[in-house]
């Protein structure tokens, strides 16, 4: 868990499965100084050429540059991402903790509303909304905001209720702390908590989200360079030229994968693991040093 | 047992009838008026307002909201969904068409990763720590993070254009269902076989595993005589959960492999702001959704004897 | 010791047992010597933490999944290595010879199978009988351990019965492949107090029926009083005191022991004190995760000198007359010795 006191030790954190998530991220906000070529220039003397010097990883059927397209679909990926699900948050969190909060009949029919989309899947919720406001790059914005924000708020409500319990807020409240102070300094902490950690690890999923969506021509609109939009484009040219595809499609595996790693770490830190052989095979050596200077000492003795 | 059941499929019942409400709710405030629509589509962008009313008027749209939700509720009920706004056609025809296709990917799918997930978390819960199972869960981890139709693309690529056994695009012919049957199972196997392998791993740390050694078993023999059967409650639930899943697997499959199903039938009435056939597809997948739910539950139920014998005392 | 003495049934040697996880390596076991004879009961008393548990299972393969475990020195059973076997091997080997009752049988029991089952098709396989055949020992072994309506109990799942229901289902269990040594891994802890004595009772009863020996782990004095032929005292992993009951709870010399059996009010009292500690020592148990020279008690220990955090102690053998009392503590065998000869002086 993410805490203040694990903010102080840098040292534990899961380097490994942070770095790329964290290399993804810079990528994409520096991606206007790092990318060689405007994203959406089209270059016609220069249509679906190879890599060289000049287009590292070639250009696509528009003479655009390859790798500034893939570079700004970093960052088109995760400014959609971000604020879908700032958004998603925001209103879960809203919506689950007033739920929890208040209960009684408006809990139960808040709480039958996130069931019913909650039973469905977030895409089929997204497809849906995108159907009935039309598509393009806000409406895919809003529907999968309206499609994740559910998830969100089922949790903040859980941990509401089960705070509310808590003897220090009947303290608090006999104490005649207002309702807004007590929901802000004593619960809305622990439900952020909780969401936070979840919604890092949902990043995963919203990246494959916003890609599908774009793939199927509801999503990010062309020019602006996104990868799921950037392959379906490529499709016409898998023959020939097969690199239009596999480079956002690798782009886009590496960046959900690097995501989902993230994610597995926080889930499945409970289970016991055995070691890995290597792993045992220095412990033991250890040991064997620990031994030796054991019997050494008390032999000197 | 049987009062649990019943419960569970009111439940069910209810769960659709308010999903549907709800959906139609929403598309009933949609901007873009169906009737202006219709009007649109058959005399063109001059279309009169008086040929908008007398359409609405036809249609029922001025009758108040619940009232045709009702209409619409019996109507789907007796099987009429109405005519699609695209093509003219009724929209049963469409689904009779289209239903096996769906039907089919989404049975071939599923049986593959079942059978597919089993065998790679088994593999792996043997091999433990070993390289095997490092492998295991990097490929794993891997399908569950490549998207579906990158995969389609990949395929494609391989067996269709470079070694060329397989048709790019779906036809008659059984091959051409290979593909789309690998596309749509690919995901839903990466994520349960990592739910098997984390099941059993759990499970082999518990002390009825430790009991299984002490009979005798070794490890092989406790897996699949005291995990194996532990599991089978958390990964049929995730089983359901993923097999619903499949149809945004279909949705993007049918469209790579140009093949008519109903996932490419609801994309195709969201282009084209089809509100009508929009409306009848989100009911026939509420319906799927809350059906598979409710089977697995049934199921689980009917598995677990803690709840089982519960519910008989 | 005498010489002719024939082979035990099983025995630990020089036994080290280290425990890895990701966070800890734990020296759970440090150079252990005991053996168990036929009909006899051992008793394993000690803290929890003080490797009782993992002395006795860990030879075995028994320790749960998720701890890698490096084991050294010698294990035998009837003459049989354990430590080498393959894996296969080693597990017929626990099917055919031991028996191993665990502490909590709510959990040690698949939730999923009922009762009666396990025990026929373990029958099936151990005994090579038929179905009907196994079908019958299960009924049989049921009654044998005190189950009332055996036939009816024969279908349940675990969670219909009660904890020493399962616990006497646990029994049965064990006893099916006709082993020859008993594990007990604390069998009576997680029950009520009125089950336990029944509990006890049983085990004590099959093992005068059967002549198999038993291993009783255990942190209660009181069981150990009742029940034991012999006694080792397990402190951070080594042996403290090792020798009869009667030499060990009538005669104790080392300074840990002495301090446990002084927490027992009564003998008699059935209820044991768990993971605090004895109340009659203070502090707590070592940190066994890195090791260091010397005795391992030594913080606690009221008689401790300065040499004692410099060697190990020896496991020296008192002059009693049956030469079977073993004691890890330098300083308190001599005064011991001193006192012995100071009352056969007087005499």
């Amino acid at each position: 868990m993410l805490n203040k006191h694990s903010l102080s030790t840098l040292a534990t954190w899961p380097w490994a499965v942070l770095t790329p998530v964290l290399l993804f991220v810079a990528i994409a906000i520096f991606a206007l100084w790092i990318s060689p070529y405007d994203p959406t220039t089209q270059n016609y003397s220069a249509v679906l050429q190879g890599s060289s010097w000049e287009h590292w990883l070639g250009t696509d059927y528009l003479g655009r540059d390859l790798l500034s397209r893939i570079i700004t679909g970093a960052q088109v990926s995760l400014v959609a991402m971000s604020i879908v699900l700032i958004a998603a948050l925001i209103i879960g969190v809203t919506i689950g903790s007033f739920a929890g909060y208040v209960g009684g009949k408006t809990e139960l029919v808040l709480i039958s509303a996130i069931d019913i989309i909650l039973s469905l899947p977030s895409l089929v919720v997204a497809l849906a909304f995108i159907g009935i406001i039309g598509p393009g790059y806000w409406s895919m914005i809003a529907a999968l905001t309206m499609a994740w924000w559910a998830n969100y708020a089922r949790m903040s409500r859980a941990v509401v209720t089960s705070e509310l319990h808590q003897p220090y807020i009947e303290a608090a409240r006999v104490m005649g702390a207002s309702h807004l102070h007590i929901f802000v300094r004593h619960i809305l902490p622990h439900v952020l908590a909780l969401v936070v950690v979840y919604a890092s690890a949902d990043a995963g999923a919203l990246v494959l989200a916003i890609a599908t969506l774009s793939f199927l021509g509801l999503g990010v609109e062309p020019p602006t360079p996104e990868w799921g939009q950037m392959l379906v484009d490529g499709m016409n040219y898998l023959e020939q030229y097969p690199r239009l595809v596999v480079l956002p499609g690798l782009a886009l595996t590496l960046v959900v994968s690097s995501f989902n790693l993230l994610g597995e770490h926080f889930a499945l830190k409970k289970v016991p693991r055995g070691l890995t052989q290597r792993h045992l095979k220095i412990l033991k050596r250890l040991r064997a040093q620990e031994e030796a200077r054991i019997s050494e000492l008390e032999a000197s003795a | 047992m049987l009062t649990l059941i019943a419960r569970r499929t009111l439940l069910a019942l209810a769960m659709i009838l308010a999903a549907s409400a709800l959906t139609f709710a929403l598309i009933a405030a949609a901007p873009g008026n169906v009737a202006a629509l219709i009007a649109e589509r058959t005399a063109g962008p001059s279309a009169s307002a008086e040929l908008v009313q007398s359409i609405a008027d036809d249609l029922g749209l001025n009758d108040p909201l619940p009232v045709r939700y009702g209409r619409w509720l019996s109507d789907s009920v007796a099987g009429d969904f109405g005519g699609s706004l695209r093509t003219g056609k009724p929209i049963l025809e469409e689904f009779a068409e289209r239903a096996p296709v769906t039907g089919l990917l989404l049975v071939c799918g599923g049986a593959i990763a079942l059978i597919m997930s089993l065998t790679i978390g088994m593999l792996g819960a043997i091999s433990n720590g070993g390289k095997i199972d490092s492998l295991l869960r990097a490929l794993s981890l891997a399908g569950a993070s490549t998207p579906n139709f990158f995969v389609a693309a990949l395929l494609v690529m391989l067996f269709s254009v470079t070694l060329g056994w397989l048709p790019a695009f779906a036809g008659s012919s059984a091959a051409s269902w290979i593909m789309p049957c690998l596309t749509i199972a690919l995901f839903p196997c990466s994520v349960l076989s990592r739910v098997v392998r984390v099941n059993l791993q759990e499970i082999m740390s518990r002390p009825f595993a430790t009991t299984g050694f002490a009979m005798g078993y070794t490890r092989l023999g406790v897996l699949t005589r005291e995990a194996l059967p532990n599991i089978a409650v958390p990964y049929l639930t995730t089983f359901g959960a993923q097999f619903t899943l499949m149809i945004i697997g279909s949705i993007v499959v049918e469209t790579v492999f140009a093949m008519k199903g109903i996932g490419a039938f609801f994309i195709e009435a969201i282009r084209f702001r089809d509100f009508i056939s929009m409306q009848a597809t989100l009911l026939s997948f509420i319906m799927f959704f809350v059906f598979v739910n409710l089977f697995v539950d049934i199921i689980c139920l009917l598995i677990d004897p803690r709840i089982r014998r519960q519910s008989n005392a | 010791m005498n010489k002719l003495k024939k082979e035990p049934l099983f025995k630990v040697k020089d036994l080290v047992i280290d425990l890895y996880t990701e966070q800890v390596s734990v020296r759970a076991v440090d150079s252990v010597n005991l053996e168990v004879n036929a009909g006899e009961i051992l008793a394993v008393v000690g803290e929890s933490g003080s490797g009782k548990t993992v002395m006795t299972l860990g030879p075995l393969g028994l320790l749960p999944e998720g701890v890698s475990v490096d084991i050294r020195g010698q294990s035998q059973c009837s003459g049989q290595d354990l430590l080498n076997k393959p894996a296969r091997e080693l597990a017929k080997l626990r099917g055919e010879n031991f028996g191993i009752i665990f502490q909590d049988p709510i959990s040690a029991l698949n939730p999923m199978k009922k009762v009666g089952p396990q025990l026929a098709s373990q029958a099936v396989r151990l005994r090579g009988v038929s179905k009907q055949q196994g079908k019958e020992i299960a009924i049989e072994l049921l009654q044998r351990t005190g189950i009332p309506d055996p036939e009816d109990r024969y279908n349940r799942y675990p969670h219909e019965m009660s904890g020493g229901m399962l616990q006497r289902v646990m029994i049965a269990l064990a006893l099916v492949g006709n082993p020859k040594i008993l594990i007990a891994d604390e069998p009576i802890t997680a029950l009520d107090a009125t089950v336990q004595a029944q509990i006890l009772e049983l085990l004590k009863d099959i093992q005068c029926r059967e002549n198999i020996a038993i291993i009783l782990i255990t942190h209660d004095i009181s069981v150990v009083a009742q029940m034991a032929d012999q006694v080792a005292v397990l402190y951070a992993g080594r042996i403290a005191e090792y020798g009869t009951m009667e030499d060990v709870l009538t005669r104790p010399v080392h300074p840990y022991t002495k301090g446990l059996l002084s927490s027992v009010p009564d003998l008699r009292s059935k209820r044991g004190e768990n993971a605090s500690g004895p109340a009659g020592i203070t502090g707590s148990p070592p940190d066994q995760s890195s090791l260091l020279p010397g005795c391992r008690f030594v913080e606690r220990c009221p008689v401790a000198q300065t040499f004692c955090s410099k060697f190990r102690p020896p496991l020296e053998v008192l002059p009693h007359l049956s030469q079977r009392h073993f004691v890890a503590c330098p300083v308190a065998v001599e005064s011991t010795i001193e006192q012995m000869e100071g009352e056969a002086y007087e005499q």
